[in-house]
């Protein structure tokens, strides 16, 4: 089998050399232009505000940012608070509202998905509940638990749920009958036919879900943090607009967009690592 | 006869699990009703709302309010975001020069614009349509640019051999191709863009469903609050209901049964 990989004709050879080099030859100019593309949206910006075309109360230069950012770092004026500090608020609050909508929802949508009685007992209430944003909740939640972590929490857990509920649901529901049948015919009984067929089965879904839901809480999280909060990302860019320091808003908003990136990055890792099955195919 | 009962045995399963809810509703509610109104006052605030309105719209003023920032904003967006998109998608150069910016616009969750937008444009009608824009923009320019680029070659090929010329291709061939995913970004749009309008209401406006919300905070109105979450609930389930059918309507040769 291999003789035949490594001897080609010559003409073969030569072709294939040709094409992987106009393949790198194209890479290469894709990657000069997004350079020259980000480089120039970065100077008209800067150029913008510099000449004042801008309102530099409105919007920040790109440079007056990074300055800011690096002044963040360590010190807490004016919003009370260094980077740091905001970014250990705001991930503590997720990890506690999003650590709980995956461990009650993946669970409760694998059921709802497999046990029909469970289904049609639960899903109008869910179905009820589903369509309000989280976000409408705020007012609720705080008038009920007050304006401290739980209330936040609460939030972040109603947003991150409906897709771990929704995709554990769909991919028990997607599982084919012949896997169910072959496991019933060794002689499985119904939850081990749950437990090794449906659930292994529905895990790709889930993890989708447990991503959608992640950034669903990571968005989420800012709205709670701006309507009530003494610290977090969310309170730094609100803190930002009533000082009008549009520089401190827009450090949080890319601090707020790389850590949300990040987050996702390393539960697609995370999911290559569990859901070890479905690469093969 | 089989399937007739267990039909029935489903709407009684459901049937009961409303009750339940309803049920432990009133058992809550009744030990401190001002904290957290009764489904009786529930349905009593909302026909006093009808009857009187706030800050001089109606109910159906504000639903009406929200609905058309969010209308405005998708229509920018859908025009936007598939012209774009279809771009993008179509042509590496382009898509390398624009992909970077996107990208790194792209995770911030359009709620945390709302302070930067606020600060630049104030807090006028422009700005929350604008949120709104930025909330249902990425989604949609975002599928349509990945279901250009997933068009099947060979469809492409078949154009080429018809010399098709490049509009032609991308309205006869390459359009169509992607619509399911075009319409499926358009689907996340909506209600994304119905979450955003909520959240931008609920942090400065006069009038709409995320304004009567707060207004429900200030003045500890809890079924005032509770009346307008049940109507975004319902107007958010109604738009996906609806977009729905025109998905189906659109797309008929891709549905599944």
């Amino acid at each position: 089998m291999s003789n035949n990989t490594t001897k080609l004709p010559d003409g073969v050879a030569d072709s294939i050399k040709i094409e992987v080099a106009a393949r790198k030859k194209e890479s290469r100019q894709l990657l000069l232009i997004s350079i020259i593309s980000v480089a120039i949206f970065l100077f008209l910006w800067e150029f913008a505000v510099r000449i004042g075309w801008i309102d530099s109360k409105h919007l920040s230069a790109p440079t007056t940012i990074v300055e800011t950012f690096i002044m963040k770092l360590s010190d807490p004026n004016p919003e009370g608070g260094v980077l740091g500090t905001h970014i250990a608020t705001s991930l503590g609050l997720v990890l506690v509202g999003y650590g709980a909508a995956v461990v009650i929802g993946v669970p409760l949508g694998l059921l709802m998905g497999y046990y029909h009685t469970f289904d049609k007992l639960v899903s109008p209430i869910f179905e009820i509940v589903r369509p309000i944003p989280p976000i409408a909740w705020i007012p609720l939640s705080i008038i009920w638990l007050g304006i401290g972590t739980t209330a936040k929490a609460f939030i972040i857990f109603l947003a991150a749920f409906v897709p771990c509920v929704i995709n554990s649901y769909t991919g028990v529901k997607l599982t084919p009958a012949v896997y169910l049948n072959v496991a019933k015919t060794s002689g499985a009984s119904t939850w081990e036919m749950f437990w090794t067929v449906s659930k292994n089965y529905a895990m790709p879904l889930v993890f989708t879900g447990v991503q959608v839901a992640l950034g669903n809480a990571w968005s989420t999280l800012v709205a709670a943090e701006m309507l009530a909060a003494i610290a977090g990302l969310g309170y730094m860019i609100q803190q930002g607009r009533l000082l009008a320091r549009p520089d401190i808003i827009i450090v949080g908003m890319l601090t707020i967009g790389v850590i949300g990136a990040i987050l996702t990055f390393l539960l697609s890792k995370l999911e290559n690592h569990i859901v070890k099955w479905r690469s093969r195919s | 006869m089989k399937k007739n009962r267990s039909q029935a045995r489903d709407i009684m399963l459901s049937v009961i699990s409303i009750l339940l809810l309803v049920a432990v509703w009133f058992l809550v509610s009744g030990s401190r009703p001002d904290f957290f109104p009764t489904p009786m006052a529930t349905v009593e605030r909302f026909i006093r709302l009808i009857e009187k309105p706030i800050m001089g719209v109606s109910v159906f003023g504000h639903v009406l309010a929200s609905l058309r920032r969010v209308m405005l904003a998708l229509i920018a967006s859908i025009i936007l975001g598939i012209g774009i998109g279809l771009v993008m998608g179509w042509n590496k150069k382009v898509r390398a020069a624009i992909n970077p910016i996107l990208m790194a616009l792209r995770p911030i969750p359009p709620i945390a614009w709302i302070p930067l937008i606020i600060l630049m444009f104030g807090v006028d009608e422009f700005p929350k349509v604008l949120l709104v824009f930025i909330g249902s923009f990425f989604p949609i320019v975002m599928n349509t640019m990945s279901g250009v680029a997933l068009v099947d070659d060979m469809y492409l090929k078949v154009g080429k051999i018809y010399k098709a010329k490049t509009w032609q291709m991308l309205r006869h061939v390459v359009f169509p191709a992607a619509m399911p995913t075009i319409l499926a970004g358009i689907k996340i749009a909506i209600s994304s863009g119905w979450m955003v309008v909520v959240a931008a209401e609920m942090l400065s406006s006069r009038s709409g469903l995320g304004f009567l919300i707060n207004r429900g905070r200030d003045s500890y109105d809890v079924a005032l609050i509770m009346v307008a979450m049940i109507l975004i609930g319902v107007v958010g389930a109604l738009l996906s209901a609806v977009f729905t059918l025109i998905e189906r309507k659109m797309c008929g040769w891709m549905s599944k049964e």
